[in-house]
């Protein structure tokens, strides 16, 4: 058990859509700053729900999502101030620039005193090249608009990270990187909520993981726990197994 | 946060093509068309003036007993409005001029009759250019707004911020407002400038005053359908679905309901052409002449049928003084009924075409495209206002020639029962030269203003209601 208080917190959380879906069903989760928790689940297995929830892009059917201590549903704009967010296919403005698109986001994120230096070191920080700096981000490669991506969730500097499936799509160099930068945050003390097809890498990075199935957490294993377990073989059991019983 | 919003807005937009695109298009077609425009304007001013010159000049040849013969027909001309330079409206429509005569009046020809199927279709004027380009680009503006960020993912970048939905919506609302905005109001002011420099009469009287009003109206036309683009792009999930609607709208709009309208009204209140009336004045005016010179034969038979010869040139004689006062009565009478039956036919066109003047703008006044074309047309002294006003100002025209000319002559006309006819003429001197000008009294901006209501409040209506409706799903649209 962890002392702290949980940065991210759910709690009996639900959400059911207006097709009658249940995508999440009465989640429990606490996250604690210096975590990294990834969600391991087939597609539509609630991940990215739950992450939607979070950020109050969809209101909860049940239960309540916390971000450091703050009622999303009841104060989302305070909440939101405390989480980062980056997304599978980063999204940015293609006729921005690199900094003109840190720049947008940076504002938004509250942060409105920012140099020029101040963004480079960012993107250095992320391994950038420095001749994309000023360059359109039409023509980034999906590696380069993900390491931009890390960059708005670092210049926010937010104890809470959220992130939906990051390395889909990336090459094993981009996802290394990428990874590094997560274990960097993870040591500056960040909590962070990552969804992820990729087995290997969220036992790499993961301080726990969890798999869900039709929107419930049915497992959750520690880093420690893992040490013994074969987590891709725990998955194809789970994905395998009969349907739950509603 | 909401400037931000605002100039990432304008940023992202002055960084796309498409605005080098609009703001060429804006700056090329909108001063082109108002310089050919006045161009235009500036040879109808030369042929006004030398068409009121050479009929003044033949009215001052005229002589009483052109009067008497009853052949004198008199030609009161409208001048063009100056500010046709922004909308042509009903100029080329309106009749050139108003033929005066003794039996009332006809209108003369117009402009619309020389020109080609291409031209009657459609001027290149300002607000067609306002109306028709620049209302689509102003949609396709406004397609992405919501549903290209939701498209790229941009929306649920911006919103996992602290940043309120409702500021989402204004800053990208005022700032691709802006972008459109701009573009345009250069191009306006270039094409003004272009106006000046050629000698366009418009800083006359409360000139200025309109042109202001023309822009600010094209401004709020123009944000109208940016705000109903908004709406469009609200509730769909992709830029694409976006456009087709856009364009059906569009369509809808612009093209359909404006048409339809007018026909539609047409149709349920059938108006008479005015030659139609004006022939059946004539034909009313001329049976109620017979009508009088009949009795007038008749009462004249009747008087001096068993009188000694000569008695009806004695103005001493009982009968010759009876005679006076039967011919002075049956004469009054005759003007009366006249006027009467002549008023009725007036009265009778003038309350169907007002019926279907109403109905066509109830109809046409649900869109905006239509009550921007109506309000600015007035304001341009080229709409149905100035048609009334043209009206008024023709049937004023009539009486005041009535008095000064053609009420002067005299003419006695009798029928008597045995079937001959005798012709009398009594004239009184008339100064041909100082008889009065044709003129209209334009519409006063209060006058436009009041009979626009109808048209300001449904443009009020596409400025707010798109907007509440955009507000209203983008506050309670699920984010996924």
């Amino acid at each position: 058990m962890n002392d702290q208080q949980p940065i991210l917190k759910a709690e009996d959380l639900s959400k059911r859509y207006e097709d009658g879906i249940l995508a999440v069903d009465h989640l429990n989760l606490n996250i604690y700053p210096g975590e990294v928790y990834c969600l391991l689940g087939a597609n539509g297995a609630g991940k990215t729900t739950t992450i939607n929830l979070f950020l109050n892009f969809i209101p909860p059917t049940t239960g309540t999502c916390f971000i450091k201590g703050i009622d999303v549903n009841r104060d989302p704009l305070e909440a939101k101030k405390h989480v980062a967010f980056v997304s599978e296919n980063v999204m940015l403005y293609g006729n921005f620039t690199a900094r003109q698109n840190l720049d947008f986001f940076a504002k938004l994120g509250g942060k409105a005193d920012l140099t020029k230096e101040d963004y480079y070191q960012v993107m250095r920080r992320v391994s950038l090249q420095e001749k994309a700096f000023d360059q359109r981000v039409k023509n980034f490669s999906k590696g380069m608009r993900q390491k931009l991506g890390i960059s708005i969730a670092i210049i926010k500097d937010a104890p809470a990270i959220l992130l939906d499936e990051p390395t889909s799509g990336l090459d094993p160099k981009a996802a290394t990187e990428f990874l590094e930068i997560m274990a960097e945050l993870k040591d500056e003390g960040k909590a962070i909520l990552m969804s992820t097809h990729d087995i290997f890498r969220a036992k790499e990075i993961g301080n726990r993981v969890g798999i869900m199935k039709e929107g419930r957490l049915v497992m959750e294993r520690t880093r420690e726990e893992l040490q013994y377990e074969d987590l891709v073989k725990i998955y194809i059991d789970y994905m395998k197994s009969e349907p739950l019983a509603v | 946060m909401w400037t931000t919003i605002v100039k990432k807005e304008l940023l992202e937009n002055i960084l796309s093509y498409r605005f080098t695109l609009f703001g060429l298009i804006a700056l090329i077609l909108i001063p082109t068309g108002m310089y050919v425009n006045q161009m235009d304007y500036a040879k109808r001013v030369r042929d006004y003036e030398e068409q009121v010159r050479l009929a003044a000049e033949s009215v001052s040849s005229l002589k009483i007993q052109d009067v008497m013969a009853g052949t004198v027909a008199i030609k009161g001309f409208r001048r063009p409005a100056p500010l046709s330079v922004y909308t042509r409206g009903l100029e080329g429509a309106l009749p050139l001029y108003y033929e005066f005569t003794q039996d009332g009046f006809q209108p003369g020809e117009s402009l619309s009759g020389e020109e080609s199927i291409l031209s009657v279709q459609g001027k290149v004027d300002f607000v067609f250019l306002v109306q028709m380009v620049l209302s689509l680009i102003g949609l396709l503006f406004a397609s992405d707004v919501i549903a290209g960020e939701k498209e790229a993912g941009t929306l649920r970048a911006m919103l996992s911020n602290r940043l309120p939905r409702d500021a989402v919506l204004t800053g990208k609302v005022v700032g691709g407002y802006v972008a459109l905005w701009v573009p345009f109001s250069v191009a306006f002011l270039t094409a003004l400038l272009l106006l000046i420099l050629s000698g366009a009469p418009v800083f006359g009287g409360d000139t200025p005053a309109r042109i202001l009003i023309v822009f600010l109206a094209a401004s709020a036309f123009l944000l109208a359908y940016f705000t109903l683009g908004t709406m469009i792009s609200t509730s769909s999930a992709k830029t694409r679905t976006a456009l087709v609607t856009i364009l059906l709208v569009w369509a809808f709009f612009q093209l359909l309901i404006p048409r339809v309208s007018d026909m539609l009204a047409g149709l349920v209140h059938p108006v008479r052409t005015e030659t139609q009336v004006s022939l059946e004045r004539s034909l009313l005016a001329g049976s109620l002449a017979l009508e009088t010179a009949r009795e007038l034969g008749r009462q004249y038979d009747l008087i001096f049928g068993s009188a000694p010869r000569g008695t009806a040139d004695n103005l001493e004689s009982p009968e010759r003084k009876k005679w006076d006062a039967v011919k002075a009565e049956i004469e009054e009478r005759g003007k009366e009924q006249r006027a009467r039956q002549l008023g009725a036919i007036d009265e009778t066109y003038r309350q169907q075409k007002r019926r279907r003047q109403n109905l066509a703008v109830g109809l046409s006044i649900v869109s905006p495209s239509a009550a921007f074309a109506r309000f600015v047309s007035d304001v341009c002294g080229t709409g149905e206002l100035e048609r009334a006003k043209y009206a008024e100002a023709v049937l004023a025209h009539s009486r005041v020639l009535d008095g000064a000319l053609f009420s002067k002559v005299k003419r006695t006309l009798m029928i008597h029962p045995s079937g001959h006819t005798s012709l009398g003429f009594s004239a009184l001197p008339v100064d041909f030269k100082a008889l009065p000008q044709f003129t209209i009294t334009p519409a006063s901006l209060a006058d436009i203003f009041k009979a626009n209501w109808l048209s300001l409040l449904s443009l009020a209506f596409w400025l707010v209601a798109p907007f509440a409706v955009a507000y209203m799903q983008f506050i309670k649209y699920d984010v996924r």
